[in-house]
């Protein structure tokens, strides 16, 4: 896509968004919402719209952790950095992903199908460890079921 | 616009219909928990039965509470016998079906709520719900309709005497009104214990105008959901909160902040919102009172430090939430520069619930300091996880009770109470402590804002204090140097000692990093070294056990811990298999571990549970000679 056509896709999304008005986030998340991520030129589209400087925009769109500023993978594993998680082997389930995907959290794999999220406790402790495929609770995992449920995602890829 | 009695007559008809119903009706919990849990599928199996004419309905409701049950329904007969029943997933869905419209499906049942336990003619053993240990301390003030209505359905509300609250508290003398908040004892609820009718009378006396109401939504706390309960159950209870807080202070718009982890808390708080809209409970000329007031919902994007009120207003000032110095105080200079009010959800709600209940009932529960209740969630090593609500001075034992206890038979260890900055205190003085936020400041804790996480033996205090730790690093906005440093230096002597490399006087300079930590600017700083400074008073001998001897007694530390094949075994092959690293591999014919590729996944144990071991004293202990500070200095420490 064009610059000048991205640009004015955007300004279509985020047309309802005012200066002064509390509207940053939610144009933010317009963008993220529509291409899965923040890309580069809606920086300089929301900092017009908004009457914010582009290095504000950048600031806050890289100090909010939901943010993303590169595409997600396919499917995107999250995984649940709580303190109950945690208890129950979590760290083991990080470890786990991390090897059989052979890559670090927050990064994809080399043909962006699957991806790794780190994730903030919403209190659906009763399922811990747990991860979040795509947004959906997957749990309680041990160690094991873990390897088996990555190596299938990767067969499903 | 119909007038408060026209909307609560309407109201009447839609609410008998589900509370008295003429046929079975199925109430299924539709939470994020129960969703986890497949509530989904079973909304969808029963609502599809009840389409293809199996004579009864079904409705949503939100959140009882009960995590460890769900999913959840509740099946309401002709005749006034409710029962509460638990696991009901979508597989099991027909024959539950079959089983509770015509009786008691005994296998899935929970508690009758109200009417006989029978079935048909016979008696059945279902204890009552308010007799089953998980309910029996509880007083269901601030949940008085969760699990009970249905949260989208604002007639369900008004019906059970929703926004009656306000209307009397509209006909009061704002003063008057300020004072009744004041005289409560009502203090926030977030974890701050501030007097809300105090903070509520700054805003009424600021000068500037307009004035604006915040409600803190972003519960960042791990191992807390109180808020996300309340606004997934009956968002009504907040937004009548708020609207009794804008005729008290004069606000005329709200925000509502909404952590990026609840989409549905921000679906139903969006509903809801529409529909006082519709109403016009919102917008202009409150139901006829003269008040003019909307809100909006923000949803955040995942910052902990906008859980403090200055960084949370400075993000809906379209800035890095990054807390700011006070004064001024948000009752001066808040939202666009103009005063503003924050409280939290359950703050809020719990307003409309002193009004509810009346002044003189809500005094009667509770303690001398903090009359009223207290919503918490248990999760951790209890048996049961859940959001409860029960008066402020229960104690944590009895929590712990109705939580089922520590699951697995183990030890209860410690108590990791209201989110990282307030603290990790051990069994045995958690156990006897009341929940109110006094007795937890004498231990250099504080009791926070609804999260009770229980800590069993199988957990080394040191990594959960690294885990912490990590996460209040990472966590910092990044301002005061004293946080932002002191947390990653924190950091590195955790990871350290969890690795058995500690100096001998990292003692010493835990001490020295929590003292300076003091001169943060928000708590996020100030209060990050508390579970660190708990861990050193009342755990020190387990962390002198990784700083000295080298070794994790829960055994889970990386560093301190290996993994080894006691018996060649055909599960010693499929653990092979099943490895990440292919770190068990074949020696001479018998299996081995590679130590240097294995990660301690803990993977090849469970699949050998009988032949592959876990070693905590392999290393040799060597005693630690004193370094000199000379030594360190060198050393680069």
């Amino acid at each position: 896509m064009l610059d000048n056509e991205a640009t004015l896709e955007i300004q279509h999304l985020i047309r309802d968004f005012k200066p002064a008005d509390g509207d940053l986030l939610g144009a933010l998340h317009a963008v993220q919402h529509h291409y899965g991520y923040v890309p580069k030129i809606a920086m300089k589209v929301v900092a017009r719209q908004l009457r914010l400087s582009e290095a504000k925009v950048y600031g806050a769109a890289t100090f909010y952790s939901e943010f993303r500023l590169t595409p997600p993978p396919a499917t995107l594993i999250g995984w649940c950095s709580g303190p109950t998680c945690r208890m129950k082997g979590g760290g083991n389930v990080r470890k786990v992903l991390e090897a059989e995907l052979g890559v670090g959290m927050g990064e994809n794999t080399g043909d962006n199908k699957l991806g790794l999220h780190m994730a903030q406790c919403n209190g659906t402790c009763e399922y811990a460890a747990q991860v979040w495929v795509d947004g959906k609770v997957v749990g309680p995992l041990s160690a094991l079921d873990t390897v088996k449920l990555v190596r299938d995602l990767k067969a499903k890829a | 616009m119909p007038t408060y009695e026209e909307l609560r007559a309407a109201a009447a008809a839609v609410w008998s219909a589900v509370e008295k119903p003429q046929r079975p009706l199925f109430v299924v919990s539709m939470n994020t928990s129960s969703i986890a849990a497949g509530a989904q599928a079973t909304f969808d199996a029963l609502r599809k039965l009840a389409d293809s004419g199996s004579g009864f309905d079904v409705m949503q409701t939100g959140d009882a509470g009960l995590a460890w049950a769900e999913p959840v329904v509740e099946v309401r007969r002709p005749g006034g016998q409710h029962v509460l029943y638990g696991h009901v997933t979508a597989g099991k869905a027909e024959a539950f079906a079959q089983a509770a419209a015509s009786g008691i499906a005994k296998e899935h049942a929970i508690g009758v709520i109200a009417g006989e336990a029978t079935d048909g003619a016979t008696r059945v053993s279902v204890p009552m719900l308010a007799d089953i240990d998980w309910a029996k301390p509880q007083v269901r003030w601030l949940m008085y309709n969760c699990g009970v209505i249905d949260p989208d359905n604002i007639d369900h509300y008004i019906a059970r005497g929703g926004y009656s609250h306000y209307m009397a508290a509209s006909r009061m003398d704002r003063d008057a009104l300020i004072n009744v908040v004041k005289g409560s004892t009502l203090r926030g609820h977030s974890g701050s214990f501030f007097s809300t009718g105090m903070k509520w009378s700054f805003l009424k006396d600021a000068k500037a105008e307009p004035k604006y109401l915040v409600c803190n939504a972003d519960e960042g706390d791990p191992g807390a959901w109180v808020n996300r309960v309340v606004m997934e159950s009956d968002p009504h209870m907040l937004l009548e909160g708020m609207l009794i807080g804008a005729y008290a202070t004069g606000a005329t718009h709200g925000w509502i902040y909404i952590r990026d982890e609840y989409p549905l808390a921000i679906e139903r708080v969006n509903h809801a919102l529409q529909a006082c809209r519709d109403r016009g409970i919102f917008g202009d000329n409150a139901l006829g009172t003269g008040v003019h007031f909307d809100a909006e919902v923000i949803r955040g994007a995942g910052a902990y430090v906008c859980g403090d009120e200055t960084g949370l207003i400075s993000s809906v000032n379209d800035e890095r939430g990054m807390p700011r110095i006070k004064p001024p105080f948000p009752a001066q200079s808040g939202v666009l520069g103009k005063p503003t009010n924050v409280n939290n959800v359950e703050t809020y709600a719990s307003v409309t619930t002193l009004l509810r209940v009346t002044p003189d009932t809500f005094s009667t529960v509770g303690t001398e300091m903090n009359r009223g209740t207290k919503m918490f969630t248990v999760s951790g090593a209890c048996e049961k996880s859940g959001c409860i609500e029960v008066p402020f001075g229960t104690t944590v034992a009895d929590v712990l009770t109705l939580s089922g206890g520590i699951a697995n038979g183990r030890a209860f260890k410690a108590l990791q109470q209201g989110g990282p900055l307030s603290g990790l205190l051990p069994a045995s003085i958690a156990a006897d402590l009341l929940l109110e936020p006094e007795p937890f400041r004498p231990l250099g804790a504080g009791m926070g804002g609804g999260g009770l996480i229980f800590v069993d033996e199988t957990s080394c205090v040191i990594n959960l204090n690294a885990m912490f730790t990590w996460f209040l690093e990472d966590e910092s906005c990044g301002r005061c140097t004293t946080c932002r440093g002191g947390n990653q230096r924190m950091l590195e002597i955790l990871e350290r000692v969890s690795r058995g490399e500690a100096h001998p006087d990292d003692p010493e300079r835990i001490k020295s990093l929590a003292a300076s930590m003091q001169y943060s600017n928000c708590f996020h700083g100030t209060l990050s070294p508390v579970i660190i400074n708990n861990t050193m008073t009342h755990f020190r001998a387990e962390y002198d056990a990784h700083a000295l001897e080298h070794r994790c007694p829960a055994q889970v530390c990386d560093g301190l811990i290996r993994y080894r094949i006691t018996k060649q075994s055909p599960a010693v092959a499929e653990a092979a298999a099943i490895c990440p690293t292919r770190a068990i591999v074949q020696n001479g014919g018998s299996w081995a571990i590679d130590d240097a590729a294995c990660i301690r996944c803990n993977a090849c144990r469970e699949a050998a549970p009988n032949d592959i071991v876990v070693e905590d004293k392999f290393r040799d202990i060597v005693p630690l000679r004193v370094i000199e500070r000379a030594d360190v200095a060198r050393a680069g420490g």
